[in-house]
């Protein structure tokens, strides 16, 4: 064999054996990577969805409409301490919706996050969850009818000066929840909204159609 | 904002017409001829004339497998795709429906991606339609269906008035309607539709509800005719042979169902 074939190939299994020698490594890195990214990621949702409260809040038994059997919500009362503002009470009811049921209660993605909640001037609200509401939903139109079902009736048993609902996915307007319930439009919460029960400091002395609504939040 | 819009130039309602309940009479076949034999030059004497079938007058059921091509709906861990379990229903209702002298039509017969806009294109292109497009849920109790029909929200809020007076408010359209709202003022009619296929369904799917459901069920939105939504529970099971064997009761629950509603409602909702 000549001896320049045998360098070369001297130098090509040096660098097989190099390369296998690295694979190992190079899989460690990309699973710490993926870990990061997923730390990363539980990390901002530990912050967003950190409990909200107030030493102004008062614990109530706040009904939670959760799954109670196939396809069917009921209210479930769980002792919440909540906020008079509308926004911030929203987002607490909101919270506890997606964080304390059962598997078997469970309505909404356990990785769902509330990322933003907004009132308008006309008692309208805006919800904005994360893509993980829209992905991770079990598809058809019973389970994200009852997905809806259940952030709506929630809203509409806790925070009664809201007068209906915009739903958001991160932070834009989508066509479907998950290519069945229409997005597009507003969900109907309380028909007429309703003074708040405590009046936000600001809009104390301001005409009684402005103090039912609370100017955007966040 | 809104710039697609349905004309809605519809013809004023017939009177009931008495569907068929059979399929049309077979086209009137030649008479054998005998072999060796010459052909007959003339025939002495002309057969009767099959009697001209009355044009169909009846409703253009326009039957949605909904999913389809890259979207595959709901999938069941023993590989059930709802795309396919749908067009498979679908087939099975167009022939229930034809058998009964119904005018059928699929928004897709094959594995391809039809939009939202081009199924509504497809229901609204006819002027006495009824829309039913057909899904299967991935989650709920096997062997039970739901009906929906739309359900839709408040509306905006109107602009806040102003001083300004440079801009003329359009004046009120009666012929045309928005096409994301095309559905609105059909919305009591299907729930009429969607009430009579539901009490169908439930005497054949056990633990069925008796009513149907509200829902803003987004195929439906853009349909300007009497449209439901139905929904089988689900790609779930384990045995995707029993989510086939559902298809022949649907087929018959769905065409009773139409009959029912024609007979309660003769003009169709139209």
């Amino acid at each position: 064999m000549p001896r320049d074939l045998k360098i070369v190939l001297g130098i090509l299994t040096v660098a097989v054996l190099v390369g296998l020698a690295s694979l190992g490594g190079l899989h460690e890195r990309m699973k710490g990577l993926s870990e990061n990214s997923h730390a990363d990621e539980e990390a901002r949702r530990e912050v967003l969805t950190a409990p909200i409260s107030t030493p102004t809040d008062v614990t109530v038994q706040a009904p939670m409409y959760w799954f109670a059997g196939t396809n069917q919500l009921a209210p479930v009362n769980v002792s919440l301490a909540l906020s008079a503002d509308p926004a911030q009470r929203a987002r607490q009811v909101l919270n506890a919706l997606i964080a304390d049921p059962t598997p078997q209660q469970r309505t909404l993605p356990a990785s769902t996050t509330l990322l933003g909640f907004y009132v308008l001037s006309d008692g309208t609200a805006i919800a904005d969850f994360s893509d993980a509401l829209a992905t991770e939903i079990p598809s058809g139109i019973a389970s994200e009818q009852a997905a809806i079902d259940s952030i709506v009736d929630t809203l509409k048993a806790n925070v009664p000066s809201l007068f209906r609902l915009k739903i958001l996915i991160q932070g834009q307007e989508v066509d479907t929840l998950a290519g069945h319930i229409d997005l597009t439009g507003f969900f109907d919460l309380n028909p007429v909204p309703a003074q708040p029960a405590i009046p936000p400091l600001h809009s104390q002395n301001a005409p009684a159609a402005s103090a039912a609504a609370t100017a955007a939040i966040r | 904002m809104l710039f697609a819009f349905v004309a809605q130039a519809r013809p004023l309602p017939g009177p009931p017409q008495q569907q068929q309940q059979t399929a049309p009479p077979p086209k009137p076949q030649a008479a054998p001829q005998q072999p060796g034999s010459p052909p007959s030059q003339a025939p002495a004497v002309q057969p009767p004339a099959a009697p001209a079938a009355p044009p169909y007058t009846g409703p253009m059921i326009v039957l949605d497998p909904a999913h389809g091509g890259t979207d595959t709906g709901a999938r069941g861990e023993t590989g059930a795709l709802e795309k396919d379990l749908v067009l498979d229903y679908a087939g099975m209702a167009r022939s229930e429906l034809e058998s009964q002298g119904f005018h059928v039509v699929l928004t897709r017969t094959g594995d391809t991606n039809v939009s939202f806009a081009d199924r509504a294109a497809i229901a609204n292109s006819y002027r006495n339609a009824i829309f039913i497009t057909l899904h299967v849920a991935s989650t709920g109790a096997f062997g039970t269906v739901r009906t929906y029909y739309d359900q839709f929200g408040s509306e905006p809020a109107p602009p806040a008035a102003t001083n300004t007076s440079t801009t003329v408010a359009a004046p009120h359209s009666t012929t045309l309607i928005p096409w994301d709202e095309a559905q609105l003022p059909h919305v009591d009619v299907s729930r009429q539709l969607a009430t009579a296929i539901q009490a169908q369904l439930a005497q054949r799917f056990n633990g069925s509800p008796a009513a149907p459901t509200p829902a803003a069920v987004r195929d439906l939105r853009s349909i300007d005719a009497p449209a439901v939504a139905i929904e089988v529970s689900s790609v779930s099971v384990q045995n995707p042979n029993a989510l086939a064997a559902l298809a022949g009761p649907l087929a018959v629950s769905i065409a009773r169902g139409i009959q029912a509603f024609l007979a309660a409602t003769p003009s169709g909702g139209k």
